[in-house]
C-alpha cells in the first residue's frame, strides 16, 4: 500500500474482539497498574464501577494496534494517536473496533483517521484519530 | 422544496475536535447518498467564530455551512441560533454558569433562537434540571436527536417534549469527520440562511431524522426516524 | 467564574524520571497482552531492526511525585483521555526519560457535572538526548 492508494473513506476493520478478564489482568499486571479496578469485579464495584475496567492506556494500545496493522509493511508510521475513554471498556464482552480514513495531506504524504472501540450495544466507548505518515 | 441540515457539529475549533471543516464536507459529499443533507451548522463549545467565512468551501462541495454555538447553563447547555455582537457583548460565551431563562430571552429579544441540547444527558440537559428547578421559559425546541447520546438519553427528551410540547430537533454533535450527518433536522421550508433557520425554527415545520445504519438489533433501539 | 491557579505552573517542568532501559522482552510482553504478532514489532533480526509499537510509548510510568505536581481540582482525577505525537522509534536498549510539565488548565461541563481538565505533558527522550515521544495525559477532575 502506497499513499496514492488510499482514499478517503476506506475501513479500518471492523474487526471484533473478544476482551476476556484475563486478558486484562495480565495487561494491568504487565504494566504495573495495580489499581484493584483494573483486576478484581468486588473491588471495582465499591469504587461504583459496573465491574472491573480496561485500563485507558490498553484501549489505547489496542486501538494502536487497529492502526499499525492497517499499516502493514507498507513502511508508513504512525506519528500521532489521540484518544477520549468515553465510557469504561468492560471485559469479558466483545468489542469492535472501527476506523475510516477521513482525509489526505498530500504535501506531506499523511493520512488522517477516525478509530473508535464499539460495545456490543454499538456503544461509542473510546474514541480517537490518528495520523499516518507514508514515506517520501 | 424541504431542507435537511445536521444542527449540532464541532470541527477544530472546538478543543474536544480535530475535524476539520473541508474534511467534514468531503465526507457528506462522499456519503451523500445515506447522508442526503443540504448542510451543517458549526456550533463551537463556548465560542463564536464570527469572522469565519466559508464561502468557498462551500462551493467546492455544494454544502451549506453555517455557524452558531454551543454555550453552557445552569440548566446545561443551549444552542444559540443567530448569533449577533450585541449578543456576545451580553454574554460572555466562555462561561459555563450562563444563567439559561437569561439567556434565551435575550436571544430572541435579539433575533436568535437557543435551543437546549441533548435534554436527557445527566447534569448537561434539561430533564435533570426540571426535576428540582421549574422549568424553563419560551422554550420552543429541544434538541431529541443526538448523534452522541448513550441509551435511554434521547428516549427521556422524547418524554420532555411529550409532556411540554417542545418543537424537536436532530444533530449529529459529530466530533469525528466520519459521524457527521448521521442526524439531522428535517425542515419543510426552504433554508438558505441563517436568517432563515431561526424563523423556521420559531415558526416552522420540522422534525429530527435519523441517518444511522441499523446496527444490530438491541432492546432499546431508538425510536427516532424519518417519514 | 474562572479556575484559580498560579499561571506560572504552566510550562515548568516539574519531574525528570531516571532513564529506563527497554528490554526486547518488555515489548514483546505489551505486544502479547494486546494480541500484536508483527514481526517489526517482536523479531530482533527484523527487517530495520526490531521497534517497539508506538503505542508503547505510553507505558513508561510517571516519576513517584508525579501526583503530587498534578494540579488539583476537588475530587480525584480520572483519565480522560490522551494525545500522543510518536516522534522516533523506540527501539530495545534505548534508555527513556520522561520529563513532564502541566500544559493547559481548562473548564467545561459534561454528563460527570463541572470538570477541570489538567492536561500535562509528557516529554520521552533516549539516551542520545532524541525525542521520542509526547505523551498528553488529559485529566478529568470534578470540583
Amino acid at each position: 500500500m502506497r499513499y496514492e492508494d488510499v482514499n478517503i473513506g476506506d475501513a479500518l476493520g471492523p474487526s471484533e474482539m473478544y476482551l476476556s478478564k484475563d486478558q486484562v489482568r495480565t495487561y494491568a499486571k504487565a504494566m504495573g497498574m495495580l489499581a484493584p479496578r483494573f483486576t478484581d469485579d468486588e473491588l471495582a464495584r465499591k469504587e461504583g464501577l459496573p465491574g472491573m475496567i480496561t485500563p485507558g492506556n490498553m484501549s489505547l494500545a489496542i486501538l494502536g494496534k487497529l492502526v499499525t496493522d492497517w499499516i502493514g509493511e507498507s513502511g508508513a508510521r504512525m506519528t500521532r494517536l489521540g484518544v477520549t475513554y468515553r465510557q469504561p471498556v468492560l471485559p469479558d464482552h466483545t468489542i469492535a473496533l472501527n476506523g475510516f480514513v477521513t482525509h489526505k495531506n498530500d504535501a506531506d504524504r499523511s493520512v488522517e483517521m477516525d478509530i473508535w472501540i464499539e460495545s456490543d450495544e454499538a456503544e461509542r466507548l473510546v474514541i480517537g484519530t490518528a495520523t499516518v505518515q507514508f514515506p517520501a | 422544496m424541504s431542507t435537511v441540515l445536521d444542527l449540532h457539529s464541532h470541527s477544530e475549533a472546538s478543543e474536544d475536535s480535530r475535524a476539520p471543516l473541508e474534511a467534514y464536507l468531503n465526507w457528506l459529499k462522499l456519503r451523500r447518498a445515506e447522508r442526503p443533507v443540504d448542510g451543517i451548522v458549526l456550533t463551537e463549545h463556548r465560542q463564536f467564530n464570527r469572522d469565519a467565512d466559508y464561502r468557498a468551501l462551500e462551493d467546492k462541495f455544494g454544502v451549506m455551512v453555517l455557524k452558531a454555538s454551543e454555550v453552557e447553563t445552569d440548566y446545561g447547555h443551549i444552542l444559540v441560533f443567530g448569533v449577533t455582537d450585541e449578543m456576545t457583548r451580553r454574554f460572555d460565551f466562555a462561561n459555563v454558569r450562563l444563567r439559561a431563562q437569561e439567556l434565551i430571552d435575550e436571544v430572541a429579544r435579539m433575533g436568535g433562537v437557543a435551543i437546549p441540547c441533548h435534554p436527557g444527558r445527566p447534569n448537561v440537559g434539561l430533564c435533570e434540571h426540571y426535576a428540582t428547578k421549574p422549568p424553563l421559559e419560551n422554550v420552543v425546541a429541544v434538541e431529541v436527536l443526538n448523534g452522541g447520546s448513550r441509551k435511554g438519553e434521547d428516549e427521556r427528551s422524547e418524554e420532555l417534549v411529550a409532556r411540554y410540547g417542545y418543537g424537536a430537533i436532530g444533530g449529529s454533535d459529530s466530533h469525528l469527520v466520519s459521524l457527521i450527518g448521521l442526524c439531522a433536522t428535517r425542515f419543510d421550508a426552504d433554508v438558505r440562511s441563517m436568517e432563515d433557520l431561526v424563523r423556521e425554527l420559531k415558526n416552522g415545520v420540522y422534525e429530527p431524522v435519523d441517518f444511522r445504519p441499523r446496527r444490530k438489533p438491541v432492546p432499546h433501539a431508538v425510536a427516532v426516524q424519518s417519514k | 467564574m474562572a479556575v484559580n491557579y498560579d499561571p506560572a505552573i504552566i510550562g515548568r517542568v516539574f519531574e525528570t524520571t531516571d532513564p529506563v532501559v527497554v528490554q526486547a522482552e518488555d515489548i514483546r510482553k505489551f505486544n502479547q497482552t494486546i494480541g500484536d504478532t508483527n514481526p517489526r514489532h517482536n523479531d530482533p533480526e527484523a527487517d530495520g531492526g526490531m521497534v517497539a509499537p508506538p503505542s508503547f510509548a505510553v507505558t513508561f510510568r510517571n516519576g513517584r511525585h508525579f501526583f503530587e505536581h498534578v494540579p488539583r481540582f476537588g475530587k480525584a482525577g480520572f483519565d480522560a483521555g490522551k494525545d500522543v505525537e510518536f516522534v522516533a522509534p523506540i527501539r530495545p536498549g534505548d534508555a527513556i526519560t520522561l520529563k513532564s510539565h502541566v500544559k493547559e488548565i481548562y473548564e467545561k461541563t459534561g454528563r460527570s457535572g463541572s470538570m477541570v481538565f489538567v492536561v500535562i505533558r509528557s516529554t520521552l527522550t533516549n539516551q542520545n538526548g532524541q525525542v521520542v515521544a509526547h505523551v498528553d495525559h488529559r485529566f478529568m477532575n470534578r470540583p
